[in-house]
C-alpha cells in the first residue's frame, strides 16, 4: 500500500463524509427528529436485487411488519416489493407507501440512517469550527511570540508548553463542565467548540513560532525590515503566510482529535443535548444496558466516527497519536 | 554526565510538581466560579443549608478557601468529599489504583504488540505480512477507545465469555492470588479496549523510526560489513529507533489518561475519569480538584518516566538540557 | 439502589432522599407500619391500641423486652424523643410536616414505659396510620446531639457505623463510598414468624449502589444481584427478562398498574411569576394545549412498547379505592390544542415554523428530567409532539439531585419527574395536595392559597382528611381530581403496567406497589440456594 493510494482513498472517503454532511437534508431518508412509534429499534432493511424467485430487479426494499410490540419483533413481508426512487420528492433515495429504515430504528423509533446524516453535520462542524479557531489563535499567539521574540516569547511558550502538558479530554471535561449545564444546542456549539479551541492552539502555536523566528532570519524578511516595513507588517504579510503547509498538517491532527472529544463529552451528557443527533449522543444509547445484541446497527456512529478519523488519518503521512 | 542529567531530572521533577499544583487549583477555581453549588436538597430550609455551608467553611471568599486548601493539600489532605461525606485522598486513592491498574495493562499490553510489530513492518518493506500488518495498523489507530469499547462490549455480550461492567466483587475468602484471577477476568475488555488503538500508534511510529533508523549511514555500513541482517537489524538499529519512540512516551501516558476515561465509563471499570466526572457535575469542590491532583501526577509521572528512560537509552540527552 | 445515601437518619432535613429511606426501612422500624400489600395497619412495636370515644386520642401498647440493636432496652422514652426530635424547631426535620394534622404537631405523652398516649389536634380519617412515617430512634445515643445542636452530623458515613443502634431487621455493617452497604440480621430483633422463629431469615444483605438503570438491569440478569430495590423492570428489558424467566433462572411478578405515575409541572411561584416574559407560561389554557397536543398512545406504544396505560390525572387507575372515573379527559387533538393556543394570541408570526407570542417572543421553555431515565425518553417524545404544534422544548437532562437542586431554587421552566407516595390514602400525602405543602411541586409552600382553585383544593383535602365515612371521603376527593383535571397543575401521561423481577432463589417475597416493592418486608425474604 503506498502512500500515494492511501491519500487518494482518504481524500475520497472524506470528501464523501463532507458531501453527505453538508447535503444532510436530501440524503436523509427521513427528518431526524421523526419519531415511529410502530418502529421501536427496527432491523435496517436492505436493498434487494434478486427477489424470492430468483429475477433481477431494480434496486428494491422489503416493507416491515410489527409482530410483537413488547418483543419488538419485525418481520420484512416478501409479498410486497417497493422500488426505491432516486433524486425523487427532495430526497437522494426514498420509497413509496411505506418508511425505509436503512440503517434500522432507535429505541424512540427514530431513523438511525437519517440521525447519522445530520450528525456528521453537528459532529464535523463543531470539530472543523473549532480546529478553525484553535489555528487562528494558534498562529497569531505563535506568530507574535517568533516575530517579537524575548520575554513575549518566552512568556507564551511557557504557556503553550503548559496547556499541552495537560490530559485533553481531562481539561474538555473540567471546562465544559464549569460552564452552565443548561444551554440551548446553538449555545453548545459554540461552548464546545471554544474549549476545544482553548484546549488545542497551542500545538499549532508552537510550531507557527518556530516557523516564524526561522523565517525571519531568513534575507527577504532582513530586506524587508530594511525597506522599512513595521514589525506587525512583517509578520502578516510574509512571515505568517509561510506557515500555510504547516498549519493544514496541524488541521489534520487537530480535527480527528476534536471529533473524537465532541464524542465523548455527548456521551457523557455534557456535550450536546439529547435530542440533537450529534454522533456521540447516538452512542449514549447504544451504551445502555443489553440493547446493543438486540440492535447492533445502533453502533452506526462509531463507524461514523472511525472512518472519519481513518479518512484524515490516510491523508497524514504519519499519523500522529490518538490524544 | 551524570551530574548534568541529574541537574535535569531534577529541573523536570519540580516542572512535574508545579504543573500539579496548577491544575489541582484551576480545578478548585473552576468548579468555584461554576454555576451552582453543592448544597441544597428537597425539603430544605434556607436557613439549614446557609449553616451547613458555613460548617463546610464555604461561605469565606475564596482567597481564603484556597490558602487553607493550599495548606492541607500538602501534607496530602485534601479535604472532604460533599457528596460521600468521606476524605477526598481515601476516596481518590482508591479510584485512582483501578485507573493504574488499567492504565498500566493498556501500556504493557500495547507495547508487547506494537514494538516488536513495528520492528517487523519496519524492517521488511514488502511482503505480505507487512503490507497486512500496515493496513491493519492504520484502520485500528483511527478507532478511538471509545468505539473499540463498544465493539468489544458488544462481543462480550453476545458470546457471554467474559464478563462485563464493573470490577467485580472482592470475596471475603481466599488469598490475593484468588482476588487477582478474579480481577484478571474483569479486566481483560477494558484493557484491550484502551491497548488496541495504542498499539497501532507504537507500531505506525516504531515502524517509522526503524526504517529511519535502518537508513542511517552507520548502520548500512554495519550491514555493508556482512553482518547478519538479523543481529543488525534487533541489536543495533532497535537501539537507535527506539529513542524517538520513547521521546513521545509523555504524550503516549496522555493518551492512556484520556482513553481511560471513555474506556471506564462505557465498562463500568470504576477509576478515576469516572470520579473526576461526577465531581464535576455535582459540583463537589475538593473531590474535582483532588481527582485533578491524581490526574495531573500521573500525567508528569509518565513524562518524567519518559525522559529518564530517554536518557538511559539516548546519553545525548542530559547534556542539552 | 440507585443512589447514595449521605446520612442514614430519615430525620434530617434532607432525609426524605430514596437511598435514605432504605437504609432507615431495613434498620429501624415503626410502632405501626402500614402493610403494603393490602394496605392495612400492621402492629409493629406497638402491640395493641384503643381509641378514646371522640376518635382523638390513642392509647398505645408497646411490646415488651424488646432491644436496640446495641442491646439496651425500647422503652416508651424512644418514642417520645423521635415525636420530639421531629417536630423540633432546630432541626427542621424533614418528618414534621408528615406528622402533623391539620398544620398541627400530635400530643405525644408516656405515662408508663410501656404506654404511649397519642392525642390528634384534630380528626383524621387515616388515624394511626400517620405512624408509618416515624421511625423510632434510640434515645441513649441521639438524645444528648439533639440539645446540643449536633444532631444533623451524627450516624453519618465519617462516623463510626456502631453508633447507629436501630430497631429493625438488620444493622448497617459496612458501606463502601459509591459501591455498597452491607447489612447483617439484627440479633435483637423482635418479630418472630408463625412458628415462632425469629426474624429476619436473611444473614446478610448487601445493597449495591448502581446509579444506571441499564446497568442495574444487566446486572440482574446476570444473576449478580438478587433484585433491585426499585425492582419493576422497564419495557425494553422485558424481552430479556422474559426469556431468562421462562429457563427458570429469573422469577417475573405481575404487580398491576403503577400507583405513582410520573408528571409534567411549570413552575408557577409567584417570583417566577413577577419576572416572566412569557405571561402565556402560567396560562391554565396552555397546559390544556399541551394536554391536547401530546398523543399519549405513542408514548404508551414508542416508550412503554405497550405496556402502560394512558392517564390523565393524578390518580392511576391501579388505585382501586380513590380513583375517580368522572375526572376530565384529554383525547389526542392536535387541531384543539392549536386552538388553545391561538385563543392565547400565540401564531406563527414569523414563518419558522415555531409559534410566537405577541411580542414576537418564540413559545419556547426548557424541561428538566432525569438522565439515564425512561423518564427522559417520554420527555423526548413529548418534545416531539409539541414540537409539531409549534412549540419549541429544550429537554435538559440531569441526575436527581441536581434537579432537587434547581427545582428547590425555583430555577426551572418545567419539570418531569415522578414521586412515590408512601400510601394510596391522599391524606397521608397533604404535603403534596395542600397549597401550604413542601411537595406542592409547582409552588410549594404558599403562606396562604394563591388562586381560587387551590383554595378549592385545600377546602376539600382537609374535609378528605377528617370525614370519617369512607364514601364521603371519596366524593371529597373525586372534586379535587375534577379541579386538577381542569387547571392541569401537573400534566400526567401514563401509567406504566408494573413487573418486578427476581432471581429464582429469593422466596418469600410480598410484591407492593409502592417503593420499595419487595424490601419493605425485607424481614420475610428469604433465599433458597447459593449465590452466583
Amino acid at each position: 500500500m503506498t502512500f500515494l493510494n492511501a491519500r487518494f482513498a482518504g481524500a475520497v472517503l472524506l470528501g464523501g463524509i463532507t458531501a453527505t454532511a453538508v447535503t444532510s437534508g436530501s440524503v436523509a431518508t427521513h427528518d431526524p427528529a421523526s419519531q415511529f412509534s410502530d418502529y421501536v429499534l427496527a432491523p435496517p432493511m436492505r436493498i434487494h436485487v434478486i427477489d424470492p424467485s430468483g429475477d433481477w430487479h431494480a434496486p428494491f426494499v422489503y416493507p416491515l411488519r410489527l409482530e410483537d410490540r413488547l418483543e419488538r419483533r419485525y418481520s420484512e413481508d416478501r409479498t410486497r416489493q417497493l422500488r426505491v426512487q432516486w433524486f425523487h420528492k427532495g430526497r437522494l433515495a426514498s420509497v413509496d407507501d411505506a418508511e425505509w429504515f436503512p440503517l434500522g430504528t432507535d429505541a424512540l423509533g427514530r431513523d438511525v440512517f437519517a440521525r447519522l446524516v445530520r450528525g456528521a453535520r453537528l459532529s464535523l462542524g463543531v470539530a472543523a469550527t473549532a480546529a478553525a479557531v484553535a489555528l487562528v489563535i494558534g498562529a497569531l499567539v505563535g506568530g507574535v511570540a517568533g516575530a517579537f521574540g524575548g520575554l513575549i516569547d518566552d512568556l507564551l511558550m511557557r504557556v503553550s508548553d503548559l496547556v499541552i502538558a495537560l490530559p485533553g479530554i481531562y481539561v474538555a471535561v473540567t471546562l465544559r463542565a464549569a460552564l452552565p449545564l443548561v444551554l440551548t444546542p446553538t449555545e453548545i456549539f459554540w461552548t464546545i467548540a471554544a474549549v476545544f479551541a482553548v484546549i488545542g492552539w497551542p500545538i499549532a502555536a508552537k510550531g507557527v513560532r518556530a516557523i516564524v523566528a526561522a523565517e525571519r532570519q531568513k534575507e527577504y524578511a532582513e530586506a524587508a525590515r530594511a525597506a522599512g516595513g513595521g514589525r506587525t507588517r512583517l509578520l502578516l504579510r510574509h512571515l505568517l503566510p509561510a506557515t500555510q503547509g504547516f498549519l493544514l498538517v496541524q488541521a489534520t491532527l487537530l480535527l480527528p482529535a476534536f471529533i473524537l472529544a465532541e464524542a465523548t463529552l455527548s456521551f457523557i451528557g455534557l456535550g450536546f443535548p439529547d435530542s440533537t443527533p450529534s454522533w456521540g449522543v447516538m452512542l449514549q444509547e447504544a451504551g445502555a444496558g443489553r440493547v446493543l445484541v438486540e440492535a447492533p446497527w445502533l453502533l452506526a456512529p462509531g463507524v461514523a466516527i472511525s472512518a472519519s478519523i481513518l479518512s484524515i488519518n490516510l491523508l497524514l503521512r504519519t499519523p500522529k497519536l490518538p490524544a | 554526565m551524570h551530574r548534568s542529567l541529574a541537574i535535569f531530572l531534577a529541573k523536570r521533577f519540580l516542572q512535574a510538581v508545579l504543573l500539579v499544583v496548577f491544575v489541582s487549583s484551576a480545578a478548585l477555581l473552576l468548579v468555584r466560579l461554576a454555576p451552582g453549588d453543592h448544597l441544597s436538597s428537597f425539603d430544605t430550609d434556607p436557613a439549614v443549608v446557609a449553616a451547613e455551608r458555613h460548617r463546610l467553611g464555604l461561605d469565606r471568599p475564596f482567597a481564603v478557601q484556597y490558602v487553607e486548601w493550599l495548606g492541607r493539600a500538602v501534607r496530602l489532605d485534601f479535604g472532604e468529599s460533599l457528596k460521600y461525606r468521606r476524605p477526598v485522598t481515601f476516596l481518590v486513592t482508591e479510584r485512582a489504583g483501578n485507573t493504574i491498574l488499567l492504565g498500566t495493562s493498556a501500556l504493557v499490553l500495547a507495547t508487547l504488540i506494537g514494538l516488536p510489530l513495528g520492528v517487523i513492518t519496519g524492517s521488511r518493506r514488502a511482503g505480505a505480512f507487512a503490507t497486512i500488518a500496515r493496513a491493519l495498523s492504520v484502520l485500528v489507530l483511527s478507532v478511538p477507545p471509545l468505539v473499540t469499547s463498544f465493539a468489544l462490549l458488544l462481543l462480550a455480550l453476545t458470546t457471554g465469555w467474559l464478563p462485563v461492567g464493573g470490577i467485580g466483587h472482592t470475596s471475603e475468602s481466599g488469598n490475593w492470588l484468588t482476588i487477582v484471577v478474579a480481577r484478571a477476568r474483569y479486566l481483560v475488555l477494558p484493557t484491550l479496549a484502551l491497548a488496541l488503538p495504542i498499539a497501532a500508534s507504537l507500531e505506525r511510529l516504531q515502524s517509522r523510526a526503524m526504517q529511519d533508523a535502518l537508513e542511517e549511514p552507520c548502520i548500512r555500513a554495519v550491514l555493508g560489513r556482512g553482518l547478519s541482517a538479523e543481529r543488525v537489524i534487533w541489536r543495533h538499529a532497535l537501539r537507535m529507533s527506539l529513542a524517538p519512540v520513547v521521546g513521545v512516551f509523555g504524550a503516549v501516558v496522555g493518551s492512556v489518561l484520556s482513553g481511560s476515561f471513555a474506556v471506564e465509563i462505557i465498562m463500568s471499570w470504576p477509576g478515576l475519569g469516572a470520579l473526576m466526572y461526577e465531581a464535576l457535575v455535582d459540583r463537589d469542590l475538593f473531590l474535582a480538584a483532588g481527582c485533578a491532583a491524581a490526574g495531573s501526577v500521573f500525567l508528569a509521572t509518565g513524562v518524567l518516566a519518559g525522559d529518564v528512560a530517554l536518557a538511559v537509552i539516548d546519553p545525548r540527552v542530559g547534556d542539552t538540557a | 439502589m440507585r443512589s447514595e445515601p449521605a446520612a442514614y437518619n430519615r430525620y434530617l432535613p434532607d432525609g426524605g432522599s430514596a437511598a435514605i429511606e432504605f437504609v432507615t426501612l431495613l434498620t429501624q422500624t415503626r410502632l405501626a407500619r402500614i402493610n403494603r400489600a393490602n394496605d392495612q395497619l400492621e402492629p409493629g412495636l406497638a402491640e395493641s391500641w384503643t381509641q378514646s370515644s371522640d376518635g382523638l386520642t390513642y392509647s398505645i401498647k408497646l411490646r415488651r423486652n424488646v432491644q436496640f440493636s446495641d442491646g439496651a432496652p425500647f422503652t416508651s422514652d424512644d418514642v417520645v424523643f423521635s415525636f420530639r426530635a421531629a417536630y423540633d424547631s432546630r432541626l427542621k426535620s424533614s418528618l414534621a410536616s408528615a406528622l402533623q394534622v391539620g398544620g398541627q404537631p400530635l400530643a405525644v405523652s408516656a405515662s408508663d414505659p410501656e404506654t404511649v398516649v397519642i392525642r390528634f389536634p384534630s380528626r383524621f380519617a387515616p388515624g394511626l396510620k400517620i405512624l408509618d412515617n416515624l421511625p423510632i430512634l434510640p434515645k441513649h445515643k441521639l438524645e444528648p446531639a439533639l440539645n446540643a445542636g449536633t444532631f444533623a452530623q451524627e450516624w453519618t458515613p465519617s462516623k463510626p457505623l456502631t453508633d447507629v443502634a436501630g430497631l429493625g431487621p438488620f444493622v448497617l455493617a459496612e458501606h463502601i463510598a459509591g459501591q455498597r452497604l452491607v447489612f447483617t440480621r439484627n440479633p435483637y430483633y423482635f418479630r418472630r414468624d408463625a412458628n415462632g422463629t425469629q426474624l429476619p431469615y436473611l444473614d446478610k444483605l448487601t445493597l449495591l449502589i448502581i446509579p444506571d438503570q441499564s446497568a442495574e438491569a444487566l446486572r440482574l440478569q446476570a444473576g449478580e444481584i438478587d433484585l433491585m430495590t426499585n425492582g419493576e423492570i422497564r419495557p425494553q428489558d422485558y424481552s430479556a427478562f422474559r426469556s431468562l424467566s421462562d429457563s427458570g433462572t429469573l422469577r417475573m411478578i405481575p404487580a398491576g398498574t403503577g400507583l405513582d405515575p410520573d408528571f409534567l409541572w411549570f413552575n408557577l411561584t409567584a417570583p417566577r411569576k413577577a419576572t416572566s416574559t412569557a405571561p402565556w407560561l402560567f396560562r391554565r389554557e396552555f397546559r390544556q394545549a399541551i394536554s391536547y397536543a401530546v398523543d399519549r398512545q405513542a408514548i404508551v406504544n414508542g416508550v412503554y412498547l405497550g405496556a402502560a396505560v394512558p392517564i390523565h390525572g393524578p390518580v392511576s387507575p391501579g388505585n382501586a379505592t380513590w380513583y375517580s372515573a368522572s375526572a376530565p379527559v384529554y383525547p389526542y387533538d392536535a387541531a384543539k390544542a392549536r386552538q388553545l393556543l391561538a385563543g392565547l394570541g400565540l401564531a406563527d408570526r414569523d414563518g419558522d415554523g415555531v409559534l410566537d407570542d405577541e411580542r414576537r417572543n418564540p413559545v419556547r421553555f426548557s424541561l428538566l428530567t432525569q438522565a439515564g431515565h425512561i423518564r427522559g425518553r417520554t420527555a423526548l417524545v413529548v418534545q416531539e409532539q409539541l414540537r409539531q404544534i409549534g412549540i419549541r422544548v429544550d429537554v435538559v437532562t440531569l441526575d436527581p439531585r441536581g434537579i432537587v437542586e434547581r427545582w428547590a431554587k425555583g430555577d426551572y421552566d418545567s419539570i418531569y419527574f415522578g414521586v412515590q407516595a408512601s400510601s394510596t390514602d391522599p391524606a397521608l400525602n397533604l404535603d403534596f395536595w395542600l397549597s401550604s405543602g413542601d411537595s406542592h411541586f409547582w409552588n410549594p409552600g404558599q403562606a396562604s392559597p394563591e388562586t381560587d382553585w387551590e383554595k378549592q383544593i385545600d377546602q376539600l383535602m382537609h374535609q378528605q382528611a377528617a370525614a370519617s365515612d369512607l364514601a364521603q371521603r371519596q366524593r371529597a376527593f373525586a372534586e379535587v381530581q375534577r379541579i386538577m383535571g381542569e387547571e392541569l397543575p401537573a400534566i400526567y401521561f401514563v401509567a406504566p403496567k408494573v413487573t418486578l423481577a427476581t432471581t429464582n432463589r429469593v422466596v418469600n417475597a410480598t410484591p407492593a406497589q409502592q417503593l420499595p416493592q419487595l424490601l419493605w418486608s425485607a424481614e420475610s425474604l428469604a433465599v433458597s440456594g447459593p449465590a452466583r
